[in-house]
């Protein structure tokens, strides 16, 4: 009884030593996290010794001409290195960032803006307005959120049509005329155009060009409340796309694995034309394909196809201890003489005025495809409740592909999924 | 006469579904190899005996300046080889406690393993992370290994305890009387009869990190650290202008080795699953 | 009753002064051993203190100020400190019971075994613990660890709007299953997909042994030749990395330009089916592609059972004049069947987790309209989703655990039908 008693006392007392130790370390604490020690005396706060950015895959090439010069004009030394965009970014940020081993600058598609904010990943930047205006006004636009610029834009890029020359001789004006062409042209395992419009990224561009809109769009600030993708254009253009489907293009290129058998296709050269975006090009070219680039062709009722326009922009990230150099990094990279090299480097289309105009993008075909295509494109949507949208989208749209559903039916229900999973996963701000 | 006839029947069915499995399980992987040799990179195009055969994929991932591919071959058989070492080792000095001593939590640790196999846990992936961060071994080989050591730990230990289990204690018994210690009987005893586990367990060890791409892409920061799984997922994930071919060339170079040990390990593999299987 | 064995209280001072680790020993005179608890004591606290501080602080707050606070790495830290918390109270226990242990065997006029005799005694009964620690050590940080993070993740409101570093995570209690249950989004998908996924995983589960088990026992026919050869092909898919398997798979299926529509069905005549676009064929295929990838494990235990079973057995029926049938059913299955049944059993739980297959062969799709996952999701992927396009972890994680739940008592509740739990020496 004692022995029990005796030990009792003394883990009740070591109890009492940690429930001690808990609280106190409140005011002991601040250590983990030195983020606000860098304060601003007017002007620039002291240089740090290297900055450090995450770029695009195989896109480091172009980066490195530029940061070299950054390091000779600043005496930073800037490191990079290549981490996929799409997703490893942000994911790898998430991690990577708190834990103070993540980047100062990264690079995303424009529409993770809202979700990064949200999480607090990334901060907003502030730069002079002789700065902003070199840029194109939609792509600063889509750096925007709730009214603050998270970032500067580096290249924009939106699908464009792509035909091969040797089947196709000039780009069609019409999709009608695109129509009749592939009428005659498809046969056995010969496509005349084939596109991905099971995904809503590229179904957009029809949906949207009879009268459709993901957000309504008020003056700058999309409106999640208000979904345009079951209005009676929507369904004209998902009605377009269902015959498309149904008498031209095959299942084969429906689904998960579409995307590949698609570029597989057009590769082999029995595909005449589709619809793709820049990213495309090299891999086009490489399978030894003469390609052609244009706008896309105008739809039956006149209008343009309005594309999905991306941007893909430098930001900086919130737990960057020199956010200031770090603004200054990515003004750098993004200047005329930057963009211009990048351009050269890559192919990736600047959103700076004084560029597109420039012989060197108004003489490369699929540049200025882009860029006329630009015109016509919307933003993709960069508030979080966008991740909603993409799923159940898809969803019709693949019903509607394989002739399951009627386009009206499809896209009601996927306009309902989409406001109870908004309600659901976005509580009202 | 009658019973010959029969016999003939039997035979003859069961070599006809014999060959019919054959042909269902070559196909596929007769495919792949016919893919690798194929010249463009799509699926669609890829025939099993190509027009024009090329070993322009093979080329490619050798290449050290254009693929990591070398590279990560090599990391792969690293980290293999040290979490089959490892796992074996602690595998069996888990599974030889477990069954030859009889000690307080014995029971419970036994059920215990057998629950932690079954729970996923790719929910839990931003906890390894925030360990590994703690322990300062993110991006490194180390780390992964330890997390493939210990995740190997809990079914691995069942077959082999289940093996262990059918080595008559008498033989542990008598060398204890002749004087010999825990260690020299564990050693100089039980493990050389428990060979044929042993290799069965290595063999899942060693094969098991070739096939995870989630934990190694979540670790592995660094692209001279990958592993083949987390390269070779890389070249097919991409949505746009996926590298098939490529891919398929890489899983051959792949299955090859493991297919190769698979096979010289085969006669370990039937007696020592099946007398873990059916004890344990 | 037993105190008046005692002729002196040594073990009670030694217990005593065993609350600072290894001052008991010491009184004991046991040096040795005491500076060891002593100075262990004090590098515990040394490397771990910073950890444990901030550790249990985190993990009952999960952080006090925005920003300087990353909840979720100090929940982690918080289980860390936890476990560290509990290996230095086992030691602390033992150093304890040490102390008293000894104290007590002076007490009792008998002489204090000496260092070499302890370590003996150690050896012996502690022979077992210390094989087995630095595997269960492994095993806490890399398996258990993790899984206390996803059940103490299920109690959080860690979602998009609740992220660190922009905002504090809390805990909520039982929010999230409240709300699995309350919210049409939620429970109407949910039915669906458990559907599917006991399906999935009988289907497939039991075609995989089914076919492995028969396989066998047409290879292991006396007179069959060739048997070698032929077990060396029918191991093939369990030597190629399962991934890969499944993705070359799904390009075969291809519903245009697969070989299996393409080349095969064709040559039969047989128009193309829809491999990826209708969900039954779908599935049709998931659960085909499983057998291919799953019977090779099977098909190599049987083999092993078979050559196990002893002759008489068959020839003893054949006096009595059974068929072959009747040899089959009322031999070789039942032990089959009795011999392989625990190792089943994990099979069927592998395949209700399958997330590989279902992700990479066609991303839990073709679309189904009206829910929120697809034709082939079974819960673990549709979890995936979920986590995935609304940064939902928290519910993500509370459904892991009811899932877990699920699945672990539905194991263990078969294993203990099992024999070898039935076996008093076995467990």
């Amino acid at each position: 009884m004692k022995k029990a008693v005796s030990i009792f006392s003394s883990l009740a007392l070591m109890a009492g030593v940690l429930a001690g130790c808990g609280p106190d370390k409140d005011t002991t604490e601040p250590k983990t996290n030195e983020k606000n020690t860098t304060t601003t005396e007017n002007g620039m706060p002291p240089k740090p010794e290297k900055l450090v950015v995450w770029e695009d895959v195989k896109r480091g090439v172009a980066l490195e001409p530029a940061i070299k010069a950054f390091e000779q004009k600043y005496g930073i030394k800037v490191e990079y290195k290549e981490v996929e965009m799409a997703t490893k970014q942000r994911d790898q940020l998430r991690l990577d960032g708190p834990a103070g081993t993540g980047p100062d600058v990264i690079t995303v598609p424009h529409d993770q803006i809202g979700q990064l904010v949200t999480e607090g990943l990334i901060r907003e930047i502030t730069v002079d307005q002789s700065v902003l205006d070199t840029f194109t006004e939609s792509s600063l636009k889509a750096e925007t959120y709730n009214g603050k610029l998270y970032g500067l834009p580096k290249a924009v890029e939106t699908p464009v049509f792509i035909y091969n020359k040797k089947l196709m001789d000039k780009a069609p004006a019409t999709m009608d005329e695109l129509y009749q062409f592939s009428k005659e042209f498809t046969k056995g395992d010969k496509y005349g155009f084939l596109a991905l419009w099971d995904n809503f990224y590229f179904a957009h561009g029809i949906i949207a060009g009879m009268g459709g809109y993901v957000f309504k769009d008020n003056n700058g600030t999309l409106d999640p409340k208000d979904i345009g993708l079951n209005n009676d254009g929507a369904v004209q253009g998902t009605e377009y796309i269902q015959k498309w489907y149904k008498e031209l293009f095959p299942k084969g290129i429906i689904g998960e694995n579409g995307g590949s058998t698609m570029d597989g296709l057009f590769n082999e050269g029995k595909v005449a034309s589709v619809m793709n975006g820049p990213w495309a090009f090299q891999g086009m070219r490489d399978a030894g394909i003469d390609i052609g680039v244009a706008p896309m062709p105008t739809l039956p009722n006149g209008e343009h196809v309005k594309t999905f326009m991306g941007v893909k922009g430098w930001h900086v990230s919130a737990f960057s201890k020199n956010p200031e150099w770090a603004t200054k990094l990515i003004e750098f990279l993004t200047n005329e003489e930057n963009a211009k090299k990048r351009f050269e480097l890559t192919r990736e289309i600047p959103p700076v005025k004084s560029l597109i105009n420039d012989p060197l993008i108004a003489n490369d075909e699929g540049a200025k495809a882009v860029a006329v295509q630009s015109q016509y494109a919307v933003p993709m949507p960069n508030i979080p409740e966008m991740a909603e949208v993409w799923g159940p989208m898809a969803t019709a749209l693949q019903l509607v592909a394989n002739q399951k559903t009627e386009p009206k039916k499809a896209l009601d229900e996927a306009v309902k999924t989409i406001k109870t999973n908004i309600e659901t996963n976005h509580p009202s701000k | 006469m009658n019973m010959k006839r029969q016999k003939m029947i039997r035979l003859t069915l069961s070599y006809a579904v014999i060959l019919a499995m054959t042909i269902i399980i070559v196909y596929p992987l007769l495919w792949v190899v016919g893919s690798s040799f194929n010249p463009g990179q799509s699926l669609s195009g890829s025939k099993m005996i190509p027009d024009h055969a090329t070993v322009a994929h093979y080329k490619e991932l050798f290449d050290t300046s254009k693929s990591d591919y070398l590279i990560w071959y090599a990391n792969s058989l690293k980290i293999s080889t040290l979490t089959m070492i490892f796992s074996v080792i602690l595998v069996s000095l888990t599974a030889y406690s477990f069954s030859r001593y009889r000690f307080v939590g014995r029971q419970n640790g036994l059920i215990t393993f057998l629950v932690l196999q079954m729970i996923p846990n790719f929910a839990a992936l931003i906890a390894i992370y925030v360990l590994g961060l703690l322990t300062k071994l993110i991006d490194t080989h180390l780390g992964l290994i330890l997390v493939y050591v210990g995740g190997a730990i809990p079914m691995n230990t069942w077959l082999m305890k289940g093996y262990l289990d059918t080595i008559p204690k008498e033989l542990d018994e008598s060398a204890r009387i002749d004087g010999a210690g825990h260690l020299r009987i564990f050693f100089q005893i039980i493990m050389p009869l428990a060979k044929p586990i042993i290799a069965v367990i290595a063999l899942f060890t060693f094969i098991a990190p070739f096939g995870d791409f989630i934990l190694a892409s979540v670790l592995l920061r660094s692209k001279e650290k990958f592993t083949l799984a987390v390269g070779l997922y890389d070249l097919v994930a991409k949505q746009f202008g996926n590298e098939f071919t490529t891919f398929a060339a890489g899983s051959v170079l792949i299955a090859l080795p493991i297919a190769v040990l698979f096979l010289s390990f085969q006669k370990y593999f039937v007696s020592g699953l099946t007398a873990g299987g059916t004890k344990g | 009753m037993e105190t008046s064995m005692y002729r002196s209280s040594h073990r009670k001072i030694a217990l005593c002064l065993s609350i600072v680790p290894g001052l008991g020993q010491l009184y004991n005179r046991q040096y040795v051993k005491g500076a060891f608890f002593l100075i262990l004591a004090i590098s515990y606290y040394i490397v771990f203190a910073d950890l444990l501080d901030i550790g249990l602080w985190g993990i009952v707050t999960l952080g006090e100020v925005i920003g300087r606070d990353h909840s979720i790495f100090l929940l982690v830290e918080g289980i860390l400190a936890v476990i560290i918390l509990v290996f230095g109270l086992g030691v602390y226990a033992f150093n304890l019971y040490d102390a008293y242990k000894n104290g007590q065997q002076r007490d009792l006029g008998l002489n204090i075994s000496s260092l070499r005799e302890q370590y003996h005694v150690l050896i012996d009964s502690g022979f077992p613990y210390l094989m087995i620690s630095p595997g269960f050590i492994l095993l806490v940080f890399v398996v258990v660890f993790p899984i206390i993070f996803v059940v103490l993740l299920a109690f959080t409101n860690y979602d998009l709007y609740h992220s660190p570093p922009a905002k504090l995570v809390d805990w909520v209690g039982f929010q999230n299953f409240i709300d699995l249950v309350k919210l049409d989004l939620w429970r109407k998908t949910f039915v669906n997909v458990l559907a599917w996924t006991i399906v999935w995983t009988f289907g497939a589960t039991t075609l995989q042994i089914a076919l492995g088990i028969f396989l066998a026992i047409i290879v292991n026919q006396k007179d069959l030749k060739g048997k070698a050869i032929i077990r060396t092909i029918f191991i093939l898919p369990w030597a190629v990395p399962a991934f890969v398997s499944i993705l070359i798979f799904s390009g075969m299926f291809n519903e245009s330009f697969g070989v299996i529509n393409k080349t095969i069905l064709a040559s039969l005549g047989i128009d193309p089916i829809d491999w990826m676009t209708d969900p039954f064929w779908t599935k049709v295929a998931l659960i085909l592609i499983q057998s291919w990838l799953g019977f090779p494990f099977i098909f190599a235990m049987t083999t092993g059972v078979l050559q196990a079973i002893p002759d008489e057995l068959y020839e003893a029926a054949i006096v009595d004049g059974a068929t072959a049938w009747q040899k089959f059913t009322k031999i070789t299955l039942p032990l089959v069947l009795y011999a392989v049944a625990p190792i089943l059993i994990t099979q069927y739980t592998f395949n209700f987790n399958n997330f590989n297959i279902i992700y990479l062969f066609n991303g839990g799709g073709p679309a189904v309209s009206g829910q929120n996952a697809g034709a082939t999701d079974i819960l673990i992927s549709w979890i995936y989703r979920l986590t995935m396009t609304s940064a939902q972890y928290s519910k993500a994680a509370a459904i892991t655990l009811l899932l877990s739940l699920v699945v672990v008592s539905v194991a263990l509740w078969q294993f203990r039908k099992t024999k070898s739990f039935k076996e008093e020496d076995m467990m």
